[in-house]
């Protein structure tokens, strides 16, 4: 109850019967929010009559006799006559904003004023304390979700049934669903603990990692091209395979947190730390010819500060880039101070029209690899200069250069007049050429080297940007921290690690209350504040205030440990019910803010197809290295760019196409749409939080995508090791995708349609054999092309249901 | 549509948290059950009466050349290979292709340029198709941009932003209008190669993506390779029938669940599965143009007869139109003309003068140009020196956002007028400049929104297509 000044609540008028107490920040701040502070706010550039509503100091100051917040006098009170006012002259918020109060809200302001006017500071940005709770662990995070739902009436639901629960655990934990292994053993585990035993195995396993890097990958903007006109690829899947063994050896958030942002600037840092601080190199980098430097060196520093901001901090740090922040209070000098950290970085600006890693980098391969490429390099120019006589004029020159040097696409050019040359006396040189060319380019693309921070020997100078424009650079400003937070801990330097320090700092209210929040998004579809990317002022209040800092202190102080967090939250009863919902359930609590129900959502873009591949025994559970080439649509890369070298995309046919999601290549300007559709974000940009829709896309996708059609038929392919009648094979594979055996109607549904479709498949067998050949995956010999088939289209269904892509 | 979040209108959302009597749920099943994409929008209804029902963007990617199509500058024939005067350049910042560029000499257009229609509007003679049509034209010679390169130019005439992440202007259309199609999407986006220059700047899915909005809104890109539509067909062995048939054991399944879970979500699974049904036949009736007369197919000139052409687009989005499609929008690369612009620019005006004519010709003679709104441009314009060697008859053009020429026609806009004056050298406008927000805003205002009030609110912000700026064309308006 920390967020009450509780001497302001009580006052003469909200003694008065019957009326419902008015808190500031839950029930007047967010009013203010939407139609207020844009121009009576924090920004005192747009600032309207001098007039802040959103502080006590301001709105109840005396204006030449108007008042326009006097505590306990609404009649009296300018704000109140304005928002109540029929003058289109005078009426508050003018007809021309786009929101508009409405009728309740308005009530709510006079209420407030009726009762005193008591006003809070931001509840996000006031110390994280632990309120008092009975209980701990997970029973302490129980007894917040009771009072809230018992306050509406409700009980809880009973517990979901045993395997439905460890099917969701699972999914939660690992993103697929459990192994074969694993329900062996839980299924057979008696003991009333099975359940936590299932929760920390499912925690030890390598696709925990796995699952929580899906977690971070947005908001780091991860991908593999550098996103801009031809969208070259880049290597930068160390980084990530980093972050995977991060979440697995469960290291401390905070220390994951320093290692991201400074890992380079710790003393003696290792390989591994300096790999870590690719995060704040992943943002896109342009290499469009014409681009200039100075605008895109700013551009790159101005996304990291935005996504440092938004990730650790949960505010919007770049609303301040060309002026004072709206609504929070970051001032546009605060914001360059910020960005005066990140911009001390040796790289160019725009990055040169190659694919590749761009400077500053760490190099990661063996030596003798280096030393090869080199070689390789130095070959391939000498030879190619021996080419000259039967190259234009223009290649002539470009073979000049040295091989690393050239433009990417021009040496594209120079790589396919070479490969078209056709005078006999160039054809040993030619081959030569080519062959050398080749194996460079396999080193290349497996090349680890990851793009990462490097601080310069001689300081770059940051000046605050009026308008935020690279070509007006104003005052000069040193790194430093915004004001309304707490400052610097003791003895740290005001540089890049002193500011990673200080994000996990004790003191420092807002990483971990944002990092909790966005964990408990994670597992029960919406965070205890709804709109997670953002805690600044105009946040929503959260469903559950006093949970919330429980949470973020228990989390700070048993050391940052996220497994230890997440075992926590999904060994609650709140996480446990049953996900049914019950009509007056969905009527009061429709979003299920209130857990009175267990969580009930679709899994995300990656879980979808990981699942499919999982269920039908293709899915690769090989960890990290370059990312793959799943099935994509024919032409996807080539239809509407002819630049870069990610062109002509080819699917993996050797095992790699079935690996995990979350390794698949991804060209953010025609990213995998059996992704994008499922509202997994472009990576962009930063994005911590993603819709989550239900398309009629979607539904083609999963009905018609290759991958979801080999899926069925192999899923079929098990169906048969498990039964050897159409019910015996059909209630296995139901059981197996939803955890629940069918009910018999359920289950006759399934067996009429396999026998319909079996007699339109033996009637027309070269149909059956079609279907079967959808993907890679060979038929296993021996089977009945007909009943495969109709098999197949059962287990389709099976695929395409509610319940299997949702975790219920 | 997402499951109830930033998408029910906010009175329905209070609507369903206050209702006690059992209504709440049924209404909320119906709306769920929205069969049209997109779901309920934003708006109940328009902020003022449309003009417009739809739009058609023919977005000219790469930057077409005002001053050799829209922008006659005749005094600047004497002055071929002239230095460009510093009292027009006035500092400006050029692109890294030509600031090293040791001249930068005028260039002329070769183009002849001519008085067409009643209003005597002057065009060059690579247009002569829109030359028919002019009379029916509102012509902006004084358009101008803040991005001086092709991914964040075309990126802030999509979005408002330079940078990746905002809602596309189509997006912007569908989250706040939504749609009563319930066979097709209501942002349709086709796209085609110029053959000015067939290996030209590529389009990034962000020009057509939803940015924050929800998903849905994103722009369906029709591929000009495989479906039209991602994933459209059934897989071989699959045929209609046997479809129909996995379709009716999935929804009774997903039926059963509903009535034991209660969660409307599966309704609304159900539903998309049955619009997915439908697009399956939907789309390929669009796309089939075997039923259109000869006297249609002529008005688009010949290259309609080859799919995935501009004019075979253009005639898709006349189909698209007549479908109740909300925003349709076709891009046609092939505009960057760095060099050899002359060769370069007949290409492009091959592809596009008869289709884009056609396009208004036939809408017009099915009342549909009425309340159609057709747009055409591209994202910046091109300098008036030359990059790379100029000779007499040859020249290449640089980037240039200071001025360009765009068009509009069709619902609520004044026809055969010019807006706007440049220099004699095209480089600076005199008058009457209109900014990219100002062209989105009155995009949005024929389409009776005000663009003010169209607003999504993200990271604590109340975003809107225009940021803060946006001003209407009035002179456009009719």
């Amino acid at each position: 109850m920390r967020f009450l000044p509780t001497t302001l609540l009580f006052t003469a008028a909200s003694a008065m019967a019957g009326a419902e107490e008015i808190r500031f920040n839950r029930d007047i701040r967010p009013i203010l929010a939407d139609n207020c502070v844009a121009c009576h706010g924090a920004d005192e550039a747009t600032r309207e009559a001098g007039l802040r509503l959103d502080e006590a100091e301001s709105a109840l100051a005396d204006r030449d006799g108007v008042r326009a917040v006097i505590p306990g006098d609404p009649e009296g009170s300018e704000l109140i006559r304005r928002i109540f006012s029929q003058d289109e002259e005078v009426v508050m918020p003018p007809p021309s904003h786009p929101v508009q109060l409405k009728a309740e809200e308005k009530e709510k302001l006079k209420a407030w004023i009726e009762q005193g006017a008591a006003f809070e500071g931001h509840w996000a940005f006031q110390p994280v304390e632990a309120p008092e709770v009975n209980g701990s662990g997970a029973a302490a995070i129980d007894s917040f979700i009771d009072e809230r739902r018992d306050e509406l009436g409700f009980g809880p639901e009973d517990e979901a049934d045993r395997e439905v629960l460890l099917r969701r655990v699972a999914l939660d934990l690992t993103g697929l669903p459990p192994t074969d292994e694993e329900w062996e053993r839980f299924l057979k585990d008696e003991d009333p603990n099975a359940y936590e035993r299932a929760v920390d195995r499912l925690l030890a396993s390598p696709a925990y990692g796995e699952r929580m890097t899906m977690w971070w990958l947005d908001g780091a903007r991860y991908a593999d091209t550098h996103g801009f006109q031809a969208d070259w690829e880049r290597y930068q899947w160390p980084w990530r395979d980093w972050v995977i063994r991060a979440f697995n050896d469960n290291m401390p958030f905070d220390q994951f947190t320093i290692e991201q942002v400074a890992g380079d600037m710790l003393p003696d840092a290792r390989p591994d730390q300096i790999v870590a601080t690719g995060f704040n190199r992943n943002h896109r980098i342009n290499t469009e010819g014409g681009a200039l430097d100075e605008e895109w060196l700013i551009e790159n520093v101005m996304d990291r500060v935005e996504t440092v901001g938004s990730v650790w901090l949960g505010l919007t740090l770049g609303c301040a880039r060309c002026h004072d922040h709206k609504y929070d209070p970051i001032s546009q000098r605060e914001f360059y101070q910020m960005f005066a950290l990140f911009h001390n970085v040796a790289e160019q600006g725009k990055g040169p029209g190659r694919q590749g890693n761009f400077e500053p980098v760490i190099h990661l391969e063996d030596p003798e690899k280096l030393k090869r490429r080199a070689e390789l390099a130095e070959e391939i120019r000498s030879l190619e200069m021996e080419l000259r006589p039967w190259l234009s004029k223009g290649h002539q020159n470009l073979v000049k250069q040295p091989f690393t040097a050239r433009n990417g696409n021009a040496d594209n050019g120079l790589s396919k007049a070479i490969s078209a040359l056709k005078q006999p006396e160039a054809q040993d040189l030619k081959k030569r050429v080519l062959a050398l060319r080749k194996e460079h380019g396999s080193l290349m693309s497996k090349s680890p080297s990851v793009m990462v921070m490097k601080e310069m020997s001689k300081p770059r100078k940051t000046f605050i940007l009026e308008r935020g424009d690279y070509t007006q650079p104003g005052e000069e400003v040193q790194a430093g921290l915004p004001s309304f937070l707490p400052p610097l801990p003791d003895g740290e330097k005001m540089d890049r690690l002193g500011f990673a320090r200080w994000l996990v700092s004790r003191d420092q209210p807002l990483t971990a209350r944002v990092q909790v929040n966005r964990l408990w998004e994670l597992v029960f579809g919406t965070g205890l504040v709804e709109a997670s990317e953002n805690l600044g002022v105009q946040t929503d209040w959260p469903s559950h205030p006093e949970l919330l800092d429980w949470l973020a202190a228990d989390f700070m102080e048993h050391g940052w440990n996220v497994k230890r967090l997440m075992k926590m939250m999904v060994m609650t009863r709140a996480y446990r019910q049953d996900s049914r919902i019950l009509p007056e359930k969905l009527e009061r609590d429709p979003k299920n803010r209130m857990l009175t129900r267990g969580p009930r959502f679709r899994v995300q873009a990656e879980v979808v197809r990981d699942q499919a591949l999982a269920l039908a025994g293709l899915l690769n559970r090989e960890i990290g290295g370059p990312s793959v080439r799943p099935y994509q649509p024919k032409g996807i890369w080539s239809e509407t760019n002819f630049y870069g070298n990610l062109r002509n995309y080819k699917h993996d046919t050797n095992g790699q196409q079935y690996r995990r999601s979350l390794y698949t290549i991804w060209k953010r300007t025609a990213a995998p749409p059996g992704m994008t559709l499922f509202d997994m974000p472009s990576r962009e940009i930063c994005v911590v939080r993603r819709s989550r829709t239900n398309t009629p896309l979607q539904a083609l996708a999963l009905m018609n995508e290759v991958t979801y059609v080999e899926a069925a038929r192999k899923f079929a392919e098990r169906m048969m090791d498990h039964g050897s009648t159409s019910e015996e094979m059909l209630r296995w594979g139901f059981r197996l995708a939803t955890a629940r055996m069918p009910e018999p109607a359920e289950l006759e549904i399934l067996v009429k349609g396999y026998g319909r479709r079996l007699e339109y498949y033996r009637a027309n067998p070269e149909e059956a054999a079609g279907l079967l050949k959808s993907g890679e995956a060979p038929v296993r010999d021996g089977l009945d092309v007909a009943e495969l088939a109709a098999l197949a289209t059962a287990a389709s269904v099976i695929l395409n249901l509610d319940e299997v892509v949702t975790k219920g | 549509m997402t499951e109830m979040d930033g998408m029910l209108r906010p009175n329905r959302r209070e609507f369903l948290r206050t209702s006690a009597n059992g209504f709440g749920l049924a209404a909320l099943g119906s709306m769920l059950g929205n069969e049209a994409m997109g779901g309920v929008p934003f708006l109940d209804k328009p902020h003022h009466r449309p003009k417009a029902k739809r739009v058609i963007y023919l977005f000219q990617s790469g930057g077409p050349s005002q001053m050799d199509l829209f922008d006659p500058k005749p005094v600047l024939e004497e002055r071929h290979g002239e230095e460009l005067p510093e009292s027009i350049r006035m500092g400006q910042r050029i692109t890294g292709m030509t600031s090293g560029q040791k001249t930068l000499p005028v260039a002329p257009s070769i183009f002849k340029f001519a008085q067409h229609g009643q209003t005597g509007t002057w065009l060059s003679d690579v247009l002569p198709h829109t030359a028919k049509v002019v009379d029916d034209l509102c012509i902006i010679r004084s358009m101008h941009t803040e991005a001086i390169n092709h991914d964040p130019a075309v990126t802030f005439f999509q979005s408002g932003s330079q940078l990746a992440g905002r809602p596309s202007i189509g997006s912007w259309v569908s989250y706040g209008l939504g749609s009563d199609n319930r066979d097709l999407p209501n942002y349709v986006v086709l796209s085609s190669r110029g053959t000015g220059r067939p290996n030209d700047q590529p389009l990034a899915d962000r020009y057509w993506g939803a940015g924050f909005l929800p998903t849905q809104h994103a722009g369906v890109k029709f591929r000009n390779t495989g479906d039209p539509v991602l994933y459209l067909s059934n897989p071989t062995g699959v045929n209609r029938a046997g479809r129909r048939d996995m379709l009716d054991d999935l929804s009774a399944l997903n039926q059963r669940r509903h009535a034991v879970v209660g969660d409307p979500e599966i309704e609304s699974r159900i539903a998309q599965y049955e619009m997915a049904f439908r697009m399956q036949a939907s789309v390929p009736e669009l796309t089939d143009v075997s039923g259109e007369p000869e006297s249609v197919l002529e008005l688009y000139g010949p290259d309609v007869k080859r799919p995935g052409t501009y004019a075979a687009n253009c005639l898709l989005a006349r189909r698209l139109a007549e479908r109740g499609v909300g925003f349709i929008q076709l891009f046609h690369q092939g505009w960057d003309h760095h060099g050899g612009l002359p060769k370069a620019l007949r290409g492009q005006c091959m592809d596009t003068d008869q289709a884009s004519a056609g396009l208004l010709m036939d809408l017009k003679q099915r009342g549909l140009l009425d309340d159609t709104l057709v747009v055409w441009g591209g994202e910046f314009g091109r300098t008036i020196y030359s990059q790379g060697k100029l000779t007499k008859d040859n020249y290449g053009r640089d980037h240039h956002p200071r001025c360009f020429t765009m068009w509009m026609a069709g619902a609520g806009v004044k026809k055969g007028i010019t807006i706007g004056r440049t220099d004699d050298y095209s480089y600076n406008i005199l008058e009457d400049p209109v900014h990219v927000h100002d062209l989105n805003a009155t995009i949005l205002h024929l389409l009776g929104v005000n663009h003010e009030k169209l607003v999504f609110k993200y990271q604590g912000r109340q975003y809107r297509l225009t940021d803060v700026e946006g001003h209407l064309i009035r002179k456009a308006l009719a």
